[in-house]
């Protein structure tokens, strides 16, 4: 627990300035609220007890302590609530770039519903981890060294009051561990119950189509009973420490009332003194036991970030990734490869040789590894044995940016984002002028219907792509990879979902559109109207030249 | 634009209300336990002030309280202490029975509203998540807070009055000026509010989205501009919260300056009085704390309200809709004939309609290949006798009756449907194909799989049928999952099957395998499956091409 909430903060060292400020502001806005009362129970003492000059004194020092003290604390939580959403901001992008080292082919196992819980979860639940534990417990400390500083003439006294103080500032720390489970349960729950919608969502089409409305409900209760149990503990601990926080101020107040009653006359200024440090201190000593369950929901929080972002990278990059090639002819030699030990080899010894500017074609049946070959082209997974070259480099040395620049790729799960079609064409090229995307989208045989739409290239495309038909939203990924500058271009299974009109008319004009461009098409047939240079058929983990 | 925002908040305070009238008993118990509470911290203030007299009247040389008062405020205190435990709890118990009506009943509307409904998955997932979770504060605090914020002032200014009729007046009056503060700074903060939550909204929508193109992303290189991208969408986010904070903290800064005018004009009253009995002076100076600790829990709580009118105006639109009507189905009828009549259909006004006044016939026991280019309506078809959209004109009859007339679940109870990406869940192949029909046995399952021929390649994997497959069929290629598809139709055993696409990513022998596969499910049943693949046009059954939403060529209606 105490290594991942080190490791937060280490995170966040980027915003030390602000978290600081947030720290020093909090001390003493505390300190000016304990000088208000302090000052109110000298007044109070002093003209009771007859003194009426000490008391007019410090009704003086109290009128601009009055104004003071709300803007102290009006600029406290802005400069922490400031200083927090900075830093959460920073682990929320830390833990995306994280998972798309760690993740590059895909969420894989996980579940994308328990990802986005997970980031938006908990990165919030650690925002306790600043404004519910180490905020609060500054301005207790604050408060406790000024209560032991102005009673130390009275030890008695001093322990009377600040002693339940300085267990309520110990009792976060001796809570945190038992609600730690009750919290990292809740935050699993939290995950699991998000799942359980996203899920069947996910699936709409075929939630429904099964009639399975009433199962995902009551899977969806299921896990929000479980959440609810789960919460319950946390909230009942929290309650129980909320209580002990009240119990220990008004055993403090007590405490200096139990002082002067027995020290009798002598040490009445200084009881009545205690009394209204004790009240000061009633507000943020009050609530810091619940800092408890706060430390341990940042806690979980932490762990489940770290166990996603810690997850080992399926390749490691190579530590001074050699330079670049000029050619990009490619070359494979002995490859050997499965996707995990227990899954059947999908390659065996593969060799072959595709050279500069040529076109090839890629046929066997489905499942039988021409989209792993993509991947291993693509260094999203590391052939076990065997290596492929680049321009006659391994590709093992080269940085995996450097290669995807070379290869571009048009996956069978390429995606279309949630914005304008331009966007979504410039994630293959950032600079390009729409001239080019409207070239690209020609090209992809998509530009006379997005020239229909009133939008253009504005037009959103909606999560997916969903706003278009499945044959639309892949002519659009086609044309983004088009538009992009790489000199090999991997074609996996292109037309899918295309009538075979719009899928000859591409094909027809595949060779032009790429002409000095390595292609490689994927594909499970050929329709008659290619040309590729080379067809090979891959079967049982060898590739076999099919025509010349 | 601003008429369609105040229908959203009248839409909004509705649901507040009709919920608040369900839970009330809930929202009760809290205020109950609250108000003795306070009672209890009355009395402890009571004899802490007599205490203190006592003290001071030692200095001017008489004793008037001692150690029993000290044990009686003891004692009070830890009731005090135990009931505000008690209503916490029963604060948990109120929030919990709220979020539990409410999530079932979005998430049954957010299934029903089914692939028509525009809103990503990201969003809607939040709905059910977030937006529920917000208006859990509503109830579990907001209600109960907001009834002690009136309650427990009353209680404290009537004990303060029977001490000290102008130190009452005194509390009373800045209880007066609160709402007057709280009104000012208030306003903008629940517009401000709003937009906060649309920000996250959209946060997390974008977060989910990228997330599943995450290796799109990284083959352009381009995952570096996307956390770029996040962390600037982090900071509007930012940015929008602190600006709803400051009007929040501004409310928060005018109670503690009315808090500590009270206590100076208390303190100020009562110092100016030589002599007699201090211990009302002192009470009533005790009581500003408690007097304004319920206002300052209304005004932490007031941001519950906020977010909740924000949550509920989300959820409005989708909560107070009628219940959809419809007939259900009588009986399973053994053999479906479909008919359709100048069927319109189309998604958007600004483009085409997909389906321009289309009629054709299907009888018993008869396959109908629906072929034409993209676009040209045949997946609508399909989605119209799946319930997931209606007709704007025209007819769809099913053995002659009106399909719209039936409840779109009712009606998906009669056919086997197979979109264009098969979903697949995070499960086993067996639970996936299962899915289908939950009550079917274990043979009924493999009966399935071996049909579909999903066995053939499940025998090749390390738990066979129990492998786990990923979210959206990792691990599996597209014609397994398509196989795994055609499994759960096999299982569902229905009069009507409506394919979309089934041989769309399968090669040349994975194709002929499934259309084997798919002769066999279409034997006995209705099916209309629409395909562009010559393979399935040539073997299924009778072909009819369409175009721009109408039958090829000519406009009549396909009579057998």
């Amino acid at each position: 627990m105490t290594a991942d909430l080190l490791r937060v903060l280490g995170l966040w060292r980027g915003r030390t300035g602000w978290l600081l400020a947030g720290v020093g502001i909090t001390m003493l806005s505390a300190l000016i609220g304990a000088a208000l009362l302090a000052l109110a129970g000298q007044a109070v003492a002093a003209v009771l007890g007859g003194a009426a000059v000490a008391g007019t004194v410090a009704f003086l020092l109290l009128r601009p302590l009055i104004g003071l003290r709300p803007a102290a604390r009006w600029a406290e939580r802005m400069v922490t609530h400031a200083a927090t959403f900075r830093a959460l901001a920073d682990t929320r992008v830390w833990f995306f770039r994280r998972l798309a080292e760690r993740l590059p082919a895909g969420i894989g196992l996980r579940r994308s519903g328990d990802l986005l819980g997970r980031m938006v979860a908990d990165v919030e639940a650690l925002d306790g981890l600043y404004l519910k534990v180490i905020i609060p417990v500054a301005a207790a400390l604050a408060m406790v060294a000024v209560v032991a500083a102005l009673l130390l003439g009275a030890p008695l006294l001093a322990a009377a009051v600040a002693l339940p103080l300085a267990v309520a500032l110990a009792l976060p720390l001796l809570l945190a561990p038992g609600a730690a489970r009750a919290a990292t349960e809740a935050a699993e729950a939290q995950g699991r119950l998000r799942a359980a919608a996203v899920d069947p969502l996910l699936g709409i089409e075929d939630t429904l189509a099964a009639n399975g409305e009433a199962a995902a409900g009551a899977a969806l209760a299921r896990e929000a009973t479980s959440l609810g149990q789960a919460q319950r503990r946390l909230a009942g601990r929290a309650a129980l420490a909320g209580a002990a926080g009240t119990l220990l101020t008004q055993a403090a107040l007590l405490g200096a009332l139990a002082w002067g009653l027995a020290a009798g006359s002598a040490g009445v200024a200084l009881a009545v003194l205690a009394l209204f440090l004790a009240l000061a201190t009633a507000e943020s000593i009050g609530i810091l036991p619940r800092a408890g369950t706060a430390l341990a929901a940042a806690a979980a929080g932490a762990r489940r970030l770290f166990e996603a972002a810690d997850a080992p990278a399926p390749l490691t990059e190579p530590a001074r990734p050699a330079a670049l090639p000029t050619g990009h002819a490619l070359r494979i030699e002995g490859l050997d490869f499965r996707w995990a030990p227990d899954r059947p080899a999908v390659f065996a010894g593969l060799e072959l040789e595709i050279a500069e500017g040529s076109h090839l074609a890629l046929l066997g049946p489905s499942g039988i590894g021409k989209s792993s070959l993509a991947a291993l082209l693509l260094k999203l997974a590391a052939p076990q044995a065997g290596r492929i070259t680049l321009g006659g480099v391994d590709i093992a040395t080269l940085a995996a940016a450097d290669v995807r620049r070379r290869i571009a790729c048009l996956t069978q799960d390429a995606r279309l984002f949630d914005d304008s079609i331009a966007a979504n064409l410039r994630i293959a090229a950032p600079l390009a002028p729409e001239a080019a995307l409207w070239r690209a989208l020609d090209r992809a045989g998509i530009g006379t219907l997005v020239r229909a739409l009133p939008e253009g290239l504005e037009t959103r495309c909606g999560e997916g792509g969903a706003r278009f038909s499945g044959g639309q939203a892949r002519r659009l990924a086609l044309a983004r990879v088009l538009l992009s500058a790489a000199p090999v271009l991997i074609l996996d299974e292109p037309t899918a979902g295309l009538d075979a009109e719009t899928e000859r008319a591409f094909l027809e004009t595949l060779e032009a559109v790429t002409t000095g461009r390595t292609v490689i098409l994927i594909t499970h047939r050929l329709t008659g109207v290619e040309r590729p240079g080379r067809i090979l058929l891959l079967a049982g983990g060898w590739a076999r030249q099919a025509a010349g | 634009m601003a008429s369609s925002s105040a229908g959203q908040q009248d839409a909004a305070r509705i649901l507040l209300r009709r919920e608040s009238r369900a839970l009330r008993a809930h929202v009760m118990l809290p205020v109950g336990l609250g108000v003795a509470a306070t009672l209890a911290a009355l009395g402890t203030t009571w004899l802490v002030a007599r205490l203190l007299a006592a003290l001071l009247g030692q200095l001017a040389g008489s004793a008037a309280a001692g150690w029993p008062e000290l044990a009686a405020a003891a004692a009070l205190a830890a009731l005090g202490v135990a009931l505000g435990l008690a209503q916490e709890r029963a604060q948990l118990a109120a929030g919990e029975a709220a979020r539990t009506r409410l999530r079932d009943l979005t998430f049954a509307r957010l299934l029903a509203a089914g692939p028509a409904d525009p809103r990503g998955v990201g969003e809607r997932a939040s709905l059910v998540v977030d937006r529920v979770e917000a208006l859990d504060g509503y109830f579990g605090r907001w209600l109960p807070t907001a009834t002690l914020a009136l309650l427990a002032p009353l209680l404290v200014i009537a004990a303060a009055t029977w001490a000290d009729p102008q130190s009452g007046l005194l509390l009373a009056i800045a209880g007066l000026l609160y709402p007057f503060a709280m009104a000012a700074t208030g306003i903008g903060a629940a517009t401000a509010s709003r937009r906060q939550f649309e920000s996250l909204e959209r946060l997390s929508g974008r977060f989910l989205d990228r997330m599943r193109g995450l290796p799109t992303l990284v083959l352009f290189n381009r995952q570096e501009a996307e956390a770029e991208a996040l962390g600037e969408a982090a900071d509007e986010l930012r940015v929008r919260t602190m600006k709803v904070l400051r009007v929040a903290f501004l409310s928060g800064t005018a109670l503690e300056l009315l808090s500590a005018l009270a206590l100076a004009c208390i303190a100020w009253r009562h110092g100016g009085l030589p002599g007699g009995d201090p211990t009302a002076g002192l009470f009533c100076l005790l009581l500003v704390p408690a007097f304004f600790a319920p206002l300052r829990a209304f005004a932490a709580a007031y941001h519950e309200r906020m977010a909740a009118a924000g949550a509920a105006a989300a959820l409005a639109p989708l909560l107070l809709e009628p219940e959809p009507e419809g007939l259900l189905l009588q009986e399973m009828p053994p053999k479906v004939v479909v008919t359709f009549t100048e069927v319109r259909l189309s998604y958007d006004a600004a483009r085409a309609p997909a389906l321009d006044g289309l009629s054709f016939r299907v009888n018993a026991g008869e396959t109908l290949v629906l072929a034409g280019p993209s676009g040209a309506g045949k997946s609508s078809v399909l989605r119209l006798l799946m319930g997931f959209n209606r007709p704007e004109a025209g007819r769809i009859a099913i053995n002659g009756q009106d399909a719209t007339a039936l409840r779109p679940a009712e009606l998906r109870r009669i056919s086997s449907y197979i979109g264009q990406k098969p979903h697949l869940f995070r499960a086993s192949l067996r639970e996936n194909i299962r899915f289908a029909r939950p009550e079917a046995t274990a043979a009924q399952v493999e009966a399935a799989a071996r049909a579909a021929r999903v066995a053939d390649f499940a025998a090749g994997l390390p738990q066979g049928l129990d492998t786990l497959v990923g979210e959206g069929g990792w691990g599996l290629s597209g014609g397994q999952a398509q196989r795994v598809a055609l499994a759960r139709a096999f299982l569902r055993d229905t009069p009507l099957v409506l394919l979309d696409e089934p041989t769309a990513h399968l090669d040349p022998g994975t194709e002929a395998e499934v259309i084997d596969s798919l002769l066999k499910l279409c034997l006995g049943r209705t099916a209309i499956i629409a395909s562009h693949s010559a393979a399935a046009r040539a073997r299924l059954g009778r072909v009819l091409e369409i175009s721009g939403g109408r039958v090829a060529g000519s406009n009549r209606a396909i009579q057998a």
